[in-house]
């Protein structure tokens, strides 16, 4: 009795039939998605990291900052009382000052979870989007 | 022209130049299309399911490493993806696993069948044949890949895709016989 590896007959049977074939279009329809894909990948890689969103709020938080920095230098509250004689800022400025003083208490491990947490989230990030296929 | 391997094509693709995958596509889609089709059993499934086997091997080209047969790799895609779809769907299908294999059908003479009765004979005794048997007798005999290759498509083992091939082959013997003897009442 032969085995499979012998049946050379049913070898040239088989090798004698044409296979079914898809629509005469498949190659067109096949490339035309594949051009598809490859624009969203290179649309994908065009965009910034980092949106528009995060400039503007990353320039706010500067701009808070830089003002934060100023004001500390030079004693405003009384200006500030001037400016808006019937609103207690005092008050408000050292509700603000306690939250930035209690935020400066928070253990450097947690700093640092927080930091390494955001990077690797950037990262993820980044390397995805230059990544060329899409999932 | 100068016919080039895959490779030479998959590394101009990967290159960016996104219109060699066209000759992978040409070369391949018979027989994606062929599993495919087996598979699914309907026309435009297996079109829609070719297609999308080869966008994801289009999407997945970097990861090719070139250590086994590109062949062996979009089969195993193809493979893949039909079957997902047929779970997705939960598609039930009869297969002609109630053929009797008889020991005697080991000769076949096609001889007294006319050529155009004969593809359509063997097209016809394939067609029996459920899917994974289906693609196992494809694979071997059509695109002559060796056990190894076959089971990196399937995901079967050496040993159980021999015991599968060589089941497939004794029923295929027997259907063609079957058939080529209706085939020939008919003639007479």
């Amino acid at each position: 009795m032969k085995t499979f590896e012998e049946d050379k007959e049913l070898k040239q049977l088989l090798k004698s039939i044409k296979l079914e074939k898809p629509a005469p279009d498949f190659t067109k329809v096949v490339m035309n998605r594949v051009f598809q894909e490859r624009a969203v990948v290179e649309q994908v890689r065009a965009e910034p990291v980092l949106g528009k969103g995060f400039w503007i709020i990353l320039a706010l938080f500067v701009l808070l900052m830089a003002v934060m920095v100023l004001m500390s230098g030079s004693n405003i509250a009384p200006e500030s009382t001037v400016v808006l004689p019937e609103i207690n800022t005092e008050k408000y400025m050292s509700g603000y000052r306690s939250f930035f003083e209690n935020f400066g208490n928070l253990p450097v491990s947690i700093a640092g979870i927080t930091l390494a947490f955001s990077m690797l989230i950037f990262l993820e990030r980044f390397l995805s989007s230059r990544r060329p296929e899409l999932t | 022209m100068e016919k080039k391997d895959d490779n030479y094509y998959i590394e101009k693709v990967i290159n960016g130049q996104t219109n060699y995958f066209s000759y992978i596509v040409e070369k391949y889609q018979d027989i994606v299309f062929s599993i495919a089709l087996k598979v699914l059993r309907n026309r435009e499934d297996a079109e829609e399911m070719a297609q999308e086997s080869f966008i994801k091997a289009y999407k997945s080209l970097h990861t090719f490493k070139g250590n086994a047969k590109f062949s062996t790799w979009i089969y195993r895609i193809t493979y893949n993806t039909c079957i997902s779809e047929v779970r997705k769907k939960k598609i039930h299908f009869t297969s002609a696993d109630d053929v009797q294999i008889k020991d005697e059908t080991e000769e076949m003479n096609l001889d007294g069948i006319p050529a155009e009765n004969r593809e359509k004979i063997i097209k016809a005794a394939l067609d029996k044949l459920p899917e994974d048997e289906y693609t196992l007798v494809l694979l071997y005999y059509f695109e002559e890949q060796s056990i190894v290759e076959i089971c990196k498509v399937t995901g079967l083992t050496e040993s159980n895709a021999k015991v599968k091939l060589h089941r497939a082959r004794k029923k295929l013997h027997t259907l063609l016989n079957e058939m080529m003897k209706d085939d020939l009442y008919t003639i007479l």
